[in-house]
Formats: C-alpha cells, sequence, structure tokens
C-alpha cells in the first residue's frame, strides 16, 4: 500500500505494509532512529512523534494511520521554520543523560508548550508524565522545559 | 501482512465491514494493538475509526450530553461542555494514562474495553450513561450497565459498532468526586477509584447520592446499601465510616499483581471519607 | 559551546548531549545495515528441568528462516560469566531457570523470526524448583549445579572484626529486626541488544549496548572458542546500564548468530519482555540484623546474617554480596562485628551488578536499625549518628582503616544545619486532613573500585592529529553517567585547550585500550587518573617539539595555550597544527596505564572472597527525606528530598546532580513502587505497566549538595558519585514513615498496602 504524508515538512510517498508500525517505518525504512521504542506497548514515550501537531505514540499506530498527517520527528523539530528552543535547553540544563528519553521527552514538551505555553512546573512535571526516563529524575527535564517556554515567551511579541 | 481499513465514513465503514467480517475495529488502538502484541487478541484485519466523523465530538441535545465513541479524552478534556456538565468525568480523565495515551485512546475504547479498571466507567455508571450502537442494520441505545456484560465482555454484536455515549445533565449535583489509587501518579491502572455524584443541602444532608467503584470487581461495582444509608444523612465521619461496611460488603475485589483483595476492599470504603468537606 | 578551556570544578556542558538530543547520536539500537537478519532466542519458559529435545524443523522449514541453533552448535565451551564460567550460550542438557536460551533463530525478518520461534518444540522434563532463600538453604533442595562444591550456595563467606558476635554480650542495648528487600530490575530504556558480522578476513564484529566491552571480547573468545583478536566489540553510547549491561547480554549469542549469517549483518533487540524476563537483575535479600549499643548511643557489637538470592547463575553475585558484606555496618565505627552472607543459587532470575552493588539492600537494614535503636535509647535519630560516624583513622565495620577522605562527618553537620531539618516539627504539624506526614535521615556510604584481588586499571590513551586537534581514546563505555564529559573536561583542563579541539572515541576494542567496565563508581577515577597522566606526557612532548622549534632550551619557558605553545618572553608563538605537522606517528600518541591503588594491610578476614575485598575507597551521603502517608490509602509521597554527598572534590556540578538525583529517583522507585515479582520462577512483573518505575509525578525536586572534600589520590580531586546516592532513599523513606507514625516496615517496597497496614497499627518500636 501507498501511503502518503509529511514528515518533517516534506511531502513523502512510501510503498509500505500498512499493518506496520508507525515506529519501524520511521526507524527502518526511513532510517530516523531518533525516534526510539522502549516497550512497544504504550508504557514508556520514547516512541513519541507528533501527528498533526499533537504527541502521539509511534509504537501503537500503524503504518495506515501516517496517511495524510503531518508527522514530526526529533530530526524535524522546529519552530516557526526556525530551531526551537527546547534542545538547546534540555543541553544547557543537564537534562540528557543517556538521551535515550530525550528525542520523545522533547516532542511530549513541544506538544505540552504548543497547548500551554506558560507551564508551571507542575503543569511541566503532568505534562511529561507519559515519557519515562530512568537517569535524570525529570527535575532538570523540568528546569529545560520551563526555560524553553520562557524563551519562546520572551521571543515573541506580547500580545 | 493485514489490510488496514480507515473509512472516511459510515458508508465505507460497513463496505469494510462487508469485506471482511472477521476484522476487528480500533480507534486510538490503546488497547487493541497492546492486546495483539501480546498475542491475546488475533485480527486478519483492521478497521481504523479514527477519521469516522460521525463518532467524534461532544454535542449537547437539550437534557443530554452526547459524547461521539471515537473521542478522544484529551478532546473531551478541553471540551467546555464536558468541563461545564460532566466535572465527574472530567477528574476520571484527568487521571486515565498519561497524555500521549489520552491523545489516542477514545472514550469508545475505553468502554468497550469493558474492563472493571476502566476509569470512565464508574463516573459513566453514576451518570447513568445510555450508549448508542449502530450497525448497517440500524441503531439500538442500551445503559451502559446492560451493555458492560463482564470483564472484557459486552454486549456488542457483530457488525455492530458504538458510535456515542448519552449522558442527562447532572443539574442537581453539586458535589462531584472521582478518586483513584493506582501505583503511581501516572500511567498508573487503577487498584480502586470511587466516582460519587451528591446533592448536598445547604445544611449538609445527602439529598441524593450516586456511587460507584472500579478495579473491586468483574464490573463496575455499586453499593445501594451505602447509598441508602447516607441518603437523608449528615455528611459527617461517622456517617461515612457506618456507609462504608456497606461498601466493603457490596465489592467483590481479587488478589493480584498490583494489591490485594483486602486491601482494596479496606480502601473501596475509606474512599468515602475523602467527600468529607475541608 | 565554550570557547575557553574547561575549568575543573565548574559546570561543564555535556559534549555527547546536543546529537543526543537532536537524535541523531547512535545507539547500538540504531545500526542496521543492508541485508540484516534478525536473530531472537527461544527461551525455557520452565524454571528448572532437563531438556529431553529440541525441535526446529518446523521453524528450519519456515521461508525466510536462515539458521536454528542449539547448544550442541555452539564452539568453544558454551560458558560464559565474569567469576565463573557457569551459564551456557544455549543450554545443553539442563534449564535453570524460565529465560535459559535453548535455541537461537535467524531469519529475515522480525515477524517470521517470531514465527519460527514460536514453532520451535521444546521439551523439557520438569525438576523440582528453587524459588526462595529458605529453599535453596535446605540441604535437601535439588541442587542447580552439581558439580559445584558448595551446593546452593555460590558463596558463604564471614567478616569478622574485634571480638566479633561475643560482644554483643558486652551492650546496654541490643535490638534484633529481620529485613527483606526485593528484586530491583534496571529498566534502562534501551533494553539489550546488538548488532554483528563476520568480516572478509573472518573477524567477528560487535556493536552492542554493553559497559564492558573489552571483558565481552574474552567472554565471547572462551565461550565460542574464538581467538580474542578476532573479535572486535564497539561499544556506542548506551541508553542506560545501571549495572544490567556489564557482562554477556546479547554477545555471544550475536557472535554466534554471526558465524551462521554468510558475512550478513545479524541483529537482535530483547524487547520489553525479554529484558524483564532474561536480564540480569538486582538482588533479593534477606538480612537479620542485631545491633548493641551502650547506654549512650555508642555503637558496640554488631551481628548479621545476610541471604543473598544470586539466581540461576553466578553472575557477579559472589562479589555483590561482598560488597553488601563490606558495607552491612553503616558508615559507622564498631568496634566488635560478625557479618554473615550466604549467596544463594535458586531458579529465579539471574541476579548480577546493579548501582548501589549490594549495598542498596543492607542500606534499607542499618539505616533502620540506627532509628530503632536511636528510639529505644531515646536519642536523637540525627545525633546517634553522628556520634559513631568514620573518621580519618577509625576502623570500619569490616576492621578496615580509613585513611583517605571520610566525609560521613560533614554530611550529617549539612543536615543538621538545614532548615529542612531545623524546622521539621513545623512542617510535620501542618499535615492536611487524612494525612501524617514524618521525616527520615539515612548515612549511606558505597565503596569505589574493584576492590582487592581484581586490579582496578585503566590505559588512556591520547593523540595529537596532525591537524593539531586532540583525541582521548575512552576504553570505558558511557552509559549515560557522563564519564566521556568528564575525560573532555579534564583533558581539557589538563591540556588547556578549548573543547572543541577535542574528540573523543567511544570504546572500539580495536581502537581504544582496556580499561575496565563503566561500573563500581569507578569510571572517571581510574580512566580520569590516567587520562591526566597521559595529558602531562603529551604536555611535555609538545613542549618538547615546540622547544626545538622555537629554540627555547627550557621547557618551563614555555606555555601551552589554545591551539598554540608561547614562549612569553619573546612572545613567539607556534601553533599546534603547525607543530603536530612535524610529529610522527609514534610521537603523536600518549598511552598511560594508572592502577587503582587498594588497602595495603587487609585485616585477616573475609578470606572466602578471592576478589573484589575490601576497598580503600568510599563515597558519602546523608539524606533526608519528607514524606506524607495518606491514612485512607497508605500511599506515600516524598515531598521534599535533601541529599548532601561526599565525593573528593566536585569536578562538574551540573554532572555530579546528575547522578545524585539520577541514583534518587531509582532509589525512590526502589523504596516506594520496584518488585520484581517472580511466582515458581516466571516473572509476573515483565513489562512497565506491571514494574512500576516513577514517573515525572511521582518524584519530587530533590536538593543534592555536596560536602567539599579532596581526595589525595583522585584525579583533581575526585571520588566517583554514581551509586552513593541510591542508597539512601529506602531507609530515609522507611525512617520517615516510623516518624509519621506508622508502625515499622520491614519489607520492601513501600507499598500503599503495607503502608495502610501499619498506619493502622500505629507505631511501635
Ligand atoms: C500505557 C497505557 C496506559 C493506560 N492507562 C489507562 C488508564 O489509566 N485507565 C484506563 O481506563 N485505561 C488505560 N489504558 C487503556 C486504554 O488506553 C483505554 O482503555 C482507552 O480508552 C482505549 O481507547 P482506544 O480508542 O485506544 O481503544 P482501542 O484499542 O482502539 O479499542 C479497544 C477495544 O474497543 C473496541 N472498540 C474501540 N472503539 C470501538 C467502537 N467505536 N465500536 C466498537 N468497538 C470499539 C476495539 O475493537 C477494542 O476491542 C491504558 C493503555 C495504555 C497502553
Ligand atoms: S515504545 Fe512506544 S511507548 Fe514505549
Ligand atoms: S536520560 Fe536516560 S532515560 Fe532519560
Amino acid at each position: 500500500m501507498t501511503v502518503q504524508f509529511n514528515l518533517n515538512g516534506r511531502r513523502i510517498a512510501l510503498d509500505v505494509d500498512p499493518d506496520r508500525r508507525a515506529v519501524d517505518i520511521l526507524r527502518e525504512e526511513l532510517g530516523l532512529t531518533g525516534t526510539k521504542e522502549g516497550c512497544g506497548a504504550g508504557e514508556c514515550g520514547a516512541c513519541t512523534i507528533l501527528v498533526d501537531g499533537v504527541n502521539r505514540l509511534s509504537c501503537l499506530m500503524l503504518a495506515a494511520q501516517l496517511s495524510g498527517r503531518e508527522i514530526t520527528t526529533i530530526e524535524g523539530l522546529s519552530r516557526e521554520g526556525g530551531t526551537h528552543p527546547l534542545p538547546e535547553a534540555f543541553v544547557k540544563h543537564g537534562a540528557v543523560q543517556c538521551g535515550f528519553c530525550t528525542p520523545g521527552m522533547i516532542l511530549g514538551a513541544a506538544a505540552l508548550l504548543q497547548e500551554n505555553p506558560a507551564p508551571t512546573r507542575d503543569e511541566i512535571r503532568r505534562g511529561i508524565s507519559g515519557n519515562l526516563c530512568r537517569c535524570t529524575g525529570y527535575q532538570k527535564i523540568v528546569d529545560a522545559v520551563a526555560e524553553a517556554a520562557r524563551a519562546i515567551q520572551e521571543g515573541e511579541p506580547s500580545s | 501482512m493485514r489490510k488496514v481499513f480507515l473509512p472516511r465514513d459510515m458508508a465505507e465503514l460497513w463496505s469494510a465491514m462487508a469485506d471482511e467480517p472477521a476484522a476487528r475495529v480500533y480507534a486510538g488502538g490503546t488497547d487493541l494493538l497492546v492486546a495483539m502484541r501480546a498475542g491475546t487478541v488475533v485480527a486478519p484485519a483492521l478497521i481504523c475509526l479514527e477519521r469516522l466523523a460521525e463518532l467524534q465530538g461532544v454535542r449537547e441535545e437539550g437534557e443530554e450530553i452526547w459524547l461521539g465513541a471515537a473521542t478522544t479524552h484529551a478532546a473531551l478534556l478541553s471540551n467546555p461542555l464536558v468541563g461545564r456538565h460532566l466535572p465527574l468525568l472530567v477528574q476520571a480523565l484527568r487521571t486515565l494514562g498519561s497524555p500521549p495515551i489520552r491523545n489516542m485512546g477514545t472514550i469508545g475504547g475505553n468502554i468497550c474495553t469493558a474492563s472493571p479498571a476502566g476509569d470512565t466507567l464508574p463516573p459513566l455508571y453514576v451518570l447513568a450513561a445510555e450508549v448508542e450502537l449502530q450497525s448497517p442494520g440500524g441503531r439500538r441505545r442500551l445503559p451502559l450497565r446492560d451493555f458492560i456484560a463482564g470483564p472484557g465482555q459486552t454486549r456488542l454484536e457483530t457488525g455492530e459498532i458504538l458510535t456515542g455515549v448519552r449522558v442527562r445533565k447532572p443539574v442537581d449535583a453539586n458535589c462531584h468526586r472521582f478518586e483513584k489509587i493506582g501505583q503511581r501518579q501516572a500511567l498508573a491502572c487503577c487498584i480502586v477509584s470511587m466516582a460519587a455524584l451528591l446533592t448536598v443541602t445547604p445544611a449538609g444532608v445527602v439529598a441524593s447520592i450516586r456511587l460507584a467503584w472500579g478495579s473491586v470487581g468483574p464490573t463496575v461495582m455499586e453499593a445501594p446499601a451505602a447509598e441508602a444509608a447516607l441518603t437523608g444523612s449528615f455528611m459527617t465521619r461517622e456517617n461515612l465510616h457506618r456507609a462504608a461496611v456497606f461498601v466493603r460488603q457490596a465489592v467483590a475485589p481479587i488478589d493480584d499483581i498490583r494489591a490485594s483483595a483486602a486491601y482494596r476492599r479496606e480502601v473501596a470504603g475509606n474512599l468515602l471519607l475523602r467527600l468529607l468537606p475541608g | 559551546m565554550t570557547t575557553r578551556p574547561p575549568k575543573i570544578g565548574r559546570d561543564f556542558l555535556r559534549p555527547d548531549a546536543p546529537a543526543k538530543a537532536a537524535g541523531v547520536e547512535k545507539y547500538a539500537v540504531d545500526h542496521y545495515g543492508e541485508n540484516l537478519l534478525w536473530a531472537g532466542v527461544r527461551r525455557a519458559g520452565v524454571p528448572h528441568g532437563l531438556i529431553r529435545r529440541v525441535d526446529a524443523a518446523a521453524a528450519r522449514s519456515l521461508p525466510g528462516v536462515r539458521a536454528v541453533l542449539t547448544g550442541g552448535d555452539v564452539p568453544g565451551t558454551n560458558r560464559q560469566g565474569i567469576v565463573h564460567k557457569d551459564q551456557p550460550v544455549l543450554c545443553d542438557a539442563k534449564v535453570r531457570y524460565a529465560g535459559d536460551p535453548v535455541a537461537l533463530v535467524l531469519a529475515a525478518d522480525r515477524e517470521t523470526l517470531r514465527r519460527a520461534l514460536a514453532l520451535i518444540e521444546v521439551d523439557i522434563a520438569p525438576l523440582p524448583g528453587v524459588f526462595t532463600i529458605d529453599d535453596a538453604l535446605n540441604h535437601d533442595a535439588p541442587r542447580l549445579h552439581e558439580d559445584h562444591p558448595g551446593g546452593n550456595a555460590l558463596l558463604q563467606a564471614t567478616i569478622e572484626a574485634g571480638d566479633g558476635a561475643k560482644a554483643l554480650a558486652e551492650c546496654d542495648v541490643v535490638v534484633t529486626e529481620t529485613f527483606t528487600v526485593p528484586i530491583q530490575a534496571h529498566a534502562f530504556l534501551e533494553t539489550e541488544n546488538g548488532i554483528a558480522r563476520r568480516e572478509e578476513d573472518g573477524r567477528i564484529v560487535i556493536i552492542v549496548s554493553t559497559q564492558a566491552p573489552f571483558r565481552d571480547r574474552w567472554e565471547v573468545s572462551h565461550a565460542l572458542g574464538l581467538p580474542m583478536d578476532g573479535i572486535r566489540v564497539i561499544a556506542p553510547y548506551l541508553g542506560g546500564g545501571f549495572g544490567g549491561k556489564d557482562g554477556a547480554t546479547v554477545q555471544c549469542l550475536l557472535a554466534l548468530a554471526a558465524m551462521h549469517a554468510d558475512g550478513r549483518w545479524v541483529k537482535m533487540w530483547w524487547d520489553r519482555e525479554e529484558s524483564f524476563q532474561a536480564g540480569y537483575k538486582r538482588h533479593a535479600a534477606r538480612l537479620h540484623y542485631h545491633l548493641g549499643a551502650k547506654a549512650d548511643g555508642t555503637l558496640h557489637a554488631l551481628h548479621c546474617r545476610v541471604y543473598y538470592d544470586t539466581g540461576a547463575y553466578a553472575h557477579l553475585g559472589g562479589e555483590v554480596m561482598a560488597l553488601g558484606m563490606e558495607h552491612a555496618g553503616g558508615p559507622y565505627r564498631i568496634p566488635h562485628t560478625r557479618i554473615e552472607g550466604w549467596c544463594l543459587y535458586t531458579n529465579n532470575p539471574v541476579a548480577g551488578a546493579m548501582r548501589g552493588f549490594g549495598v542498596m539492600q543492607v542500606s534499607f537494614a542499618f539505616e533502620s536499625m540506627m532509628d530503632i535503636l536511636a528510639a529505644r535509647l531515646r536519642l536523637d535519630p540525627l545525633e546517634i549518628r553522628r556520634k559513631n560516624a568514620l573518621r580519618v583513622g577509625d576502623r570500619n565495620s569490616a576492621g578496615v582503616l580509613m585513611t583517605s577522605s571520610t566525609g560521613i562527618g560533614a554530611c550529617l553537620d549539612a543536615i543538621a544545619d538545614h532548615p529542612l531539618w531545623k524546622d521539621r516539627a513545623v512542617w510535620k504539624a501542618a499535615a492536611g486532613p487524612n494525612k501524617r506526614r514524618g521525616v527520615g535521615l539515612a548515612a549511606v556510604f558505597n565503596a569505589m573500585g574493584y576492590g582487592r584481588g581484581l586490579p582496578d586499571t585503566a590505559v588512556a590513551k591520547l593523540e595529537i592529529t596532525p591537524t593539531g586537534r586532540f583525541v582521548v581514546y575512552s576504553g570505558v563505555a558511557d552509559m549515560g553517567q557522563g564519564n566521556a564529559t568528564a575525560f573532555v573536561q579534564i583533558a581539557g583542563a589538563a591540556l588547556n585547550q578549548e573543547e572543541g579541539m577535542i574528540d573523543l572515541v567511544q570504546p572500539d576494542t580495536d581502537r581504544t585500550l582496556p580499561s575496565g567496565s563503566a561500573a563500581a563508581s569507578r569510571t572517571t577515577y581510574t580512566y580520569g587518573n590516567a587520562l591526566i597522566r597521559a595529558c602531562q606526557d603529551m604536555r611535555r612532548r609538545i613542549l618538547g617539539r615546540a622547544s626545538m622549534l622555537l629554540l627555547v632550551d627550557r621547557l618551563e619557558d614555555l606555555g601551552l595555550l589554545p591551539g598554540r605553545v608561547r614562549h612569553p618572553a619573546t612572545g613567539r608563538e607556534i601553533p599546534l597544527a603547525m607543530l603536530a605537522a612535524t610529529l610522527t606517528t609514534p610521537e603523536r600518541f600518549c598511552v598511560y596505564q594508572y592502577l587503582m591503588p587498594v588497602v595495603p594491610d587487609p585485616p585477616a578476614t573475609g578470606k572466602a572472597f578471592k576478589i573484589g575485598f575490601p576497598h580503600l575507597l568510599f563515597s558519602y551521603g546523608c539524606h533526608l527525606a519528607l514524606v506524607e502517608a495518606d491514612e485512607l490509602t497508605g500511599e506515600t509521597t516524598v515531598r521534599d528530598y535533601l541529599a548532601v554527598t561526599e565525593a573528593g572534590r566536585i569536578l562538574n556540578p551540573q554532572t555530579s546532580v546528575q547522578q545524585v538525583q539520577g541514583a534518587i529517583a531509582q532509589g525512590i522507585g526502589y523504596a516506594l513502587h520496584e518488585d520484581l515479582q517472580v511466582e515458581g520462577g516466571i516473572v509476573q512483573t515483565d513489562d512497565l505497566g506491571k514494574y512500576i518505575i516513577p514517573t515525572a509525578l511521582d518524584l519530587p525536586d530533590i536538593r543534592a549538595v555536596f560536602a567539599q572534600a579532596y581526595e589525595e589520590t583522585g584525579p583533581f580531586g575526585m571520588k566517583g558519585l554514581g551509586e552513593v546516592a541510591s542508597n539512601g532513599p529506602l531507609p530515609a523513606i522507611a525512617n520517615a514513615l516510623a516518624d509519621a507514625g506508622a508502625a515499622r516496615i520491614f519489607r520492601s517496597p513501600l507499598t500503599p498496602e503495607r503502608v495502610l497496614a501499619s498506619l493502622q497499627q500505629g507505631p511501635g518500636m
């Protein structure tokens, strides 16, 4: 089956089995290994991608469901065409240790900031609560997301 | 390789179902695809309901609210009608899974999975929800408590799907309370939950009360004796303790890896105390 | 990117973070390869039995199946194991736990692999199982390893100091309790995996998520009868390790698969369930304690018996228990001790290394005992700890003289001065309805390095490239703990070069040099010490060449500056790029081997430990947990958490805080949630929905502070701090719950169910 969708801003058409998992399509067919798999069952969030801007789990999505969607993976994360402040904030705040949760965590946080541009620390914790991290204890991740939120707000003309 | 259908309207849905009578439908896939991975469900073909506009959204219809079966938990949470009229459901949805799970999972999926731990079920029970079912042959409506037949079992018939859920606005209720105990604060399968809908007079007397519990029996459990004991009485610690005894008699929990039956029973009663104001 | 050379003692951003955050870092699991084959293992599924037959005919005939291998197909010894070679690559006669591999399949794709694995018929005649510590202690129990002289005791050992247990009779008060801790799983996000291929020259290349690439090469060589130089192991950054990738997981299986793949790449990637079923674990343990003190709270005698369930194979079990026993008395001065240990084979999953290696278990016991004792003597729990805290010149409870930095006292002092401690009564009194609050302490320590008998050594290799850049060849894997960052920082500081001029090569047995495992809080210490000296050699070599080029006849007159050498007296400079171009290849490399110092005169005890006892260097910590429990449900929430750590000089505050916060997060998981349940040898909690690790909503902000100290032998004065903080949370939280008025809990995790029962039971001793 041919599946057409937008991937990181580019239109693509792929001939794939419709029942393959989206995570496998991204990693194996498209070489986008920034999308990780930690459980295959919705429990860890490592496979998070943005589907029409919303964070979803690519291990629980089939190839057919990609059709017609706007898919963003960590490799394509940007903000209004420019770089997104989240990765840099993660680096600066020491939110990356082994880094295996990081792509999914950043995409989850990006979706959160889209919905709630000025989250409290508790709201950040809630927002990333579907992304498990075994290394950091989350605190520096929360710091990083808070800083990225500030950066976005400051970068934007006040309304 | 399996076929995967992505119907865009009901006609495409019925034709896909006719082509592949053994196909499984799914919406968010957060139950079905997990079960297929584990090998507990085998499906020769799949029909994804995510693009059916007919199954989406929330509508106010007179005294009732209609919730589309394929509406995601996140969409319900951000819906103003749900926020205004169904705070009990909102509280439950906020505890369900995690943000991405709520972005994918649907209320229809939660109902059709019919898990005793399904978090929307106790609220929908106390809200006396009705399900709307449709097949090429027609539509029918059924009280939710009749639709759920047992753990993992519903009265959905072959060729039929769930299109929506209907609840009456709980206009008189002035206390909406959902309490859930899990093993952690997110991504937590319910160990025991309680949904409560009350009307309390300004003097503190319970005028009416509806209660339901999750994860303490094969399906959602109710305790009419506890409701009766509380109706007409003051919301005091003593009265709630007294009613809790009836709750512990009414529930039928089991032991599993998450908790013992004894703990579930105990806490099912204790959760009543959370209703105390302050 | 910083533009000035890194400074020791200042935050230094991790050079590995940008690529990881951009999703472009390639972990082992991100390697595929043209025409890839997938390999997978059929596991026994029964915990104990004799293999009657493995019938792979149906699997072999499935289209797309390349090979099915069983025990008879393994060349070499078919045995792996770090200390004892007792673990088959593929079982040939007997299976000893449900995760034991009985057949290996190579298939063209994952779906075919899955179907082929299911088609293999395994007929195993079951043997009675040994599932508990008591089963294993029973002399009539079936033996897992018939040829092991100790029966089901992998190791039985005793540490004795002073007058041993006899001294309990001299105590004014003796408290006696038994503690039980469950199995913990590492639950790293990148499950065990790798990819391997046989090259045209016959060598086997393995890219694998591993903590010990050089040891892997030796394991594969031994198990499969291959020459060591016929194996190359490459260890990219790991998606978490925590000890669970210290030892062979997929390595031998992959090499074996590669021998049957005709030069194609073969990939093996355990799924989450397989990782829970077959991966290594933290030991469950039972700990019996008698602790005796004088009436004024001076500790006098300790007698304990500890039992560690090591599962089906030896792995590092004996060494884990040894370290637990060495720490069984806490960071205290106890003149008379007798510590007995049994490390027991069972038909449970294989237990091995995990952060806090053996020490997390005993920390629960000794720190609970300290509070119990304090309550009995009506002493303040902080004061009783201060009174007995180890100082330089004391002997610890294993009888080892403390000669180097011993900062537990400073950690305790920092707690005493902290508002969270001083104002605890106010905080406790502010508990809301149906809530109880308590505050708990734990003083902990953790040894660094392998200990006596096993040389803890690293070989640093440093290059200046012909263009004047530097390359650090790291021989120790970075599983996320940040040693690679430390190496760049150390090299940058030692060579006075900007970070951007330093490249780092991750472990590769062909390119880097043997430097031991990423374990035992040793990586930065041991490799860092080697690296500093390699940098010193490099500096001399560069200045030496500059002296020739600039005609300066004393090295002291030259300065190594970022990108250049300068002669300050004349202002003349030579760029490193120009200088390096004049060096021959051998001159461009500096190699230095460092060997960690050991206890010079070990006490005459613990003779059963061939390796790993005793240790010279320890890091210390004191933790304070502010905990709230719900009287209706027993749910326990950690509201605030303070950890004071002494680990010598802090080279990089940011990565040090990372280690402390991460260790505490795992420790809080261990305290409250984590419990790998095994029933009849079968893992019940085999996914991340059943095995519960904390989410962002389950952890408080953690205040991590450091008691500054200086370890004379450490690189720039540091000691390892990867593990010490994991030991605090369980005892601190258990002590806080007791302080909140709950009956003391002796079995972890502290689940709502246990806490509710103990709240209802009320305060006790
Ligand atoms: C990590 C994780 C955490 C979770 N946490 C929770 C939790 O906290 N609480 C909770 O209650 N649940 C939880 N779940 C379960 C699940 O997310 C919910 O039950 C969700 O609501 C299911 O919706 P879905 O659309 O994804 O269902 P699907 O998987 O799409 O479908 C589930 C079942 O319903 C049937 N079905 C779906 N829609 C229809 C329809 N319209 N008509 C007929 N049949 C239909 C399918 O055939 C299938 O049998 C969790 C799941 C995961 C993976
Ligand atoms: S891999 Fe998708 S949630 Fe874990
Ligand atoms: S940084 Fe390792 S899992 Fe998050």
